[in-house]
């Protein structure tokens, strides 16, 4: 059950988006974002919509692999959209009881919902796209620009990527905990909060514990193979813009060019 | 010139309280001196805790000597100056494939070394190129190290110190979490690296036929080497190696045993081919006329109570109706008998996990029946978390379930969580750790602060705690010792014949199941290939070959000796069994 969060996860296939350098992608991600939280109208939101259903079918990772990241969220998409439809005040088209429905919430919660779902669908695009040590590594370029003041840009890097190698690894842990909890009558579902969260504890305690030794590993296995943080590193894939960079860079511009303008114009 | 030299290596482990006083000191390492030629295979065997992995961390520089001194390639690995330098030199596999593989993507962890020892870009990729080959990996330098098995991460790593091109490569206990397949894969390709590259090669491990193909062998105790030689003098002597209870390879074991009953067959054989000969040797052959067919001994078969647990038709799928979906579990039906001791053997993959989980509802199968003394456990009456104290189950790796602040508290979490009264969860907990021969004053310690067989035994007395009438164990001895495991399979054997209970072991090993168990189930793909008692599965031992599996090493010796005219008893399964028939058909 754990197993299928895809959020986070790369797919392997080759395609004109995998090939992308991460920090195009990340960029286009960022506007991605602005422009989808700047949508006021349907036209453009039908241009946010068609842009990003082109990009996923270039992307040749299958649609039904990017849904299945929502799922995990879908309980908080449904209360934050019923909480749109019910609270917001306008003029009443619907009435039942002492729910109201006003016009201002249903586009509201119709605006909200399509948002956070194009929101997570557009981020795990990029996700999806770029393994784990090429968005850390795009970061770390983009972010370079901050070791000036200081900030251990390259550590941070290494620690994400890390983490993102290992949450797999943890989820199938904690399946096989939970299981063998259950398996000694331990019960991770019946109760109130309090309980629930008392119950959590022999889960969480040999969770934590492998975490502890698996890092402790992890580290032995890193300095053995000369690790020594970012000085005087090399890389196999170092960052290189190509021409389908530079191309993709004019899009992601006439894009946002096309946008603005239509937003302005409406 | 040597690669490795150690002189008067000492290692302390110093323990100190908050305040920085020492409150124990252990002695790791003790006066260590050793030595090791270019080129060389060699093996260093030991039990856990014998200090074998302190001596490899020192080889890369990970640890440095607390005393003495070690040299690797000329270069002292206590001068900060080389430490680099000699974990190029000296690279480093360690047990876990899971924790050393630090990137997603394979190639990009086989890039880590000499990304961090600053090689050019153009010269990453040759390296990759010729690492991933060297172990038969390239197929899979752009998959994520998570969809491999054990074996093939092991070899990624082994392709990671590669890289990095070192003269020397240590692998501590590479095979131990591996399942048969995987670890020979994993020792071919360490092979093909010492013979093809010269690459010199460090063995730690304490598998015993990984030692014979070794040059040179160390075997260590108490921080100390206490026997080294050729493998074939190391074996020499049978009887003081099992008093320290290290494992023989059945071959030799049986060749000892036959020449302590009198027969002129050479001092230590290791392989099955020297066996063979010296028998022949013998010139006792006695190919008595007519005789040819195989006399092999009734047996007698126990007799066991009514059926506990039955499935029926059952069939499981992950992910089903996706792209994804896997039949892990194909139309199985099974009865398991009151009192019965079963195997159920598999290599990874072969869905007997699986089976097992479903015994105890973990897993609700998606098609058939299974029922619990009779009743139906898909049944909405019926209570599941009580089958789950009656079937109690012991997953791989037990120990990873432990929680509580003392041992003594996590064994009683399965009574409380039945609903005991305090009394008998006390009594319960008693019990079971009596029964699974724990120090008594272990019972108040941290879980966390026992050793690792021992944090298997509190594992396993928290599920017997519960009093289950059926007991499954998941692998009890993986990752285990030769000594940690007989003692685990023998309090086994032990409860099972002192409390009746019904046992389901689930291993790969086909030497531990055989001298335990009554009865054998063979899962492949999903199904029951063989069922029956040891010696009517072991028969079937070619086709148990193709699925990945190995028969005992005495069933391939007696198959050996039929084949060469012998009349033996094809079906002996056990050290003792083989050399009874031997004698037997020798005079």
């Amino acid at each position: 059950m754990l197993r299928e969060i895809t959020l986070g996860q790369y797919y392997p296939a080759k395609s004109i988006l995998h090939s992308l350098d991460p920090r195009v992608k990340l960029f286009s991600t960022l506007v991605f974002i602005i422009t989808l939280f700047s949508v006021d109208n349907v036209v453009l939101f039908a241009i946010v919509l068609v842009t990003l259903f082109g990009i996923i079918k270039m992307s040749h990772v299958p649609f039904s692999f990017m849904v299945k990241g929502l799922r995990s969220i879908v309980v908080l998409l449904i209360i934050a959209g019923l909480f749109n439809l019910f609270l917001t005040p306008g003029i009443t088209i619907f009435s039942f009881g002492f729910l109201t429905i006003s016009d201002v919430g249903l586009k509201n919660a119709v605006l909200m919902t399509s948002r956070m779902i194009l929101l997570i669908i557009g981020t795990s695009l990029m996700t999806l796209t770029t393994t784990p040590n090429q968005l850390t590594d795009g970061l770390e370029k983009s972010l370079g620009f901050m070791k000036r003041a200081n900030v251990p840009v390259h550590e941070i890097s290494m620690m994400m990527s890390i983490a993102l190698r290992f949450i797999p690894i943890l989820i199938e842990e904690t399946d096989k905990i939970m299981k063998a909890q259950m398996a000694r009558g331990a019960d991770f579902e019946s109760g109130g909060l309090i309980k629930k969260a008392k119950n959590m504890v022999p889960l969480l305690v040999p969770l934590f514990v492998s975490a502890f030794r698996r890092a402790n590993d992890l580290s032995y296995a890193m300095e053995a193979r000369c690790y020594n943080g970012g000085e005087g590193r090399t890389k196999m894939r170092p960052l290189k813009y190509s021409s389908l960079d530079q191309r993709a860079y004019i899009c992601i511009v006439a894009y946002i060019i096309i946008f603005y303008a239509v937003k302005v114009v409406l | 010139m040597s690669i490795i030299r150690s002189k008067d290596l000492v290692h302390e482990y110093i323990r100190r309280d908050e305040e920085g006083n020492v409150e124990s000191i252990h002695t790791a390492l003790d006066h260590v001196n050793l030595n090791v030629e270019p080129g060389q295979f060699i093996s260093i065997l030991g039990h856990n805790g014998s200090g074998k992995s302190t001596f490899a961390k020192h080889i890369n520089a990970l640890l440095t000597p607390s005393e003495g001194t070690i040299w690797v390639d000329e270069m002292n690995t206590s001068d900060d100056e080389y430490t680099f330098a000699v974990r190029q030199t000296a690279g480093m596999v360690f047990q876990n494939p899971d924790n050393q593989i630090i990137a997603s993507v394979v190639d990009e962890d086989v890039a880590f070394g000499p990304e961090n020892i600053g090689v050019p870009t153009e010269e990453i990729l040759v390296r990759v190129d010729k690492s991933l080959k060297m172990v038969g990996m390239q197929k899979y330098r752009s998959h994520s190290p998570n969809k491999l098995s054990g074996g093939q991460k092991q070899r990624v790593a082994i392709a990671g110190v590669m890289a990095m091109e070192p003269k020397c490569i240590i692998l501590d206990e590479p095979t131990a979490m591996l399942d048969p397949d995987g670890r020979a894969d994993v020792l071919r390709a360490v092979h093909t690296l010492n013979r093809e590259k010269g690459i010199t090669v460090i063995l730690i491990t304490h598998y015993m036929e990984e030692v014979v193909d070794s040059d040179y062998v160390f075997v260590m105790e108490k921080g100390k080497v206490f026997m080294e030689g050729t493998p074939r003098e190391i074996f020499k002597d049978v009887e003081l190696l099992k008093e320290h209870s290290l494992d023989v390879p059945q071959v030799t074991l049986l060749a000892h045993e036959l020449r302590k009953s009198g027969l002129q067959i050479p001092e230590c054989i290791l392989t099955r081919k020297e066996l063979l000969e010296a028998l022949t040797k013998l010139n006792l052959r006695k190919l008595a006329a007519g005789q040819t067919s195989v006399a092999s001994k009734p047996e007698d078969k126990k007799s066991f109570g009514d059926n506990v647990l039955i499935l029926d038709h059952a069939s499981y799928k992950y992910s089903p109706g996706t792209a994804y979906e896997v039949t892990a579990l194909d139309d199985v039906s099974l009865s398991i008998k009151e009192g019965e001791f079963i195997g159920v053997i598999g290599h990874t993959g072969s869905g007997k996990s699986t089976l097992v989980q479903h015994l105890n509802g973990l897993i609700k199968a998606t098609e058939g029946h299974i029922y619990y003394r009779g009743q139906d456990i898909y049944d909405k009456e019926f209570d599941i978390k009580d089958l789950r104290t009656q079937v109690g189950m012991v997953f791989q790796y037990p120990e990873h379930q432990l929680f509580e602040t003392t041992v003594f508290k996590d064994v009683q979490f399965g009574p409380k969580n039945q609903g005991l009264d305090e009394k008998e969860q006390i009594k319960r907990a008693y019990e079971a750790l009596t029964l699974v021969k724990l120090p008594e004053e272990l019972y108040l310690a941290s879980p966390f602060e026992l050793s690792g067989g021992q944090k298997r035994r509190a594992a396993i007395a928290g599920v017997i705690a519960m009093k289950p009438a059926v007991l499954i164990l998941d692998e009890p001895t993986a990752g285990l010792d030769p000594k940690g495991r007989d003692d685990i399979l023998g309090l086994i054997k032990d409860m099972h014949e002192k409390r009746g209970d019904t046992v389901i072991l689930v291993s790969h090993s086909m030497e531990d199941v055989a001298n335990y168990v009554d009865r054998i189930i063979v899962m492949d793909a999903g199904h029951p290939a063989f069922d029956g008692t040891p010696k009517e599965v072991f028969a079937h031992y070619k086709e148990l070959e193709k699925m990945g599996l190995a028969a005992p090493q005495v069933t391939y010796v007696m198959n050996d000796l039929i084949d060469a005219g012998f009349d033996v008893d094809a079906t002996a399964t056990t050290v003792t069994e083989a050399r009874d028939s031997i004698l037997k058909a020798l005079n």
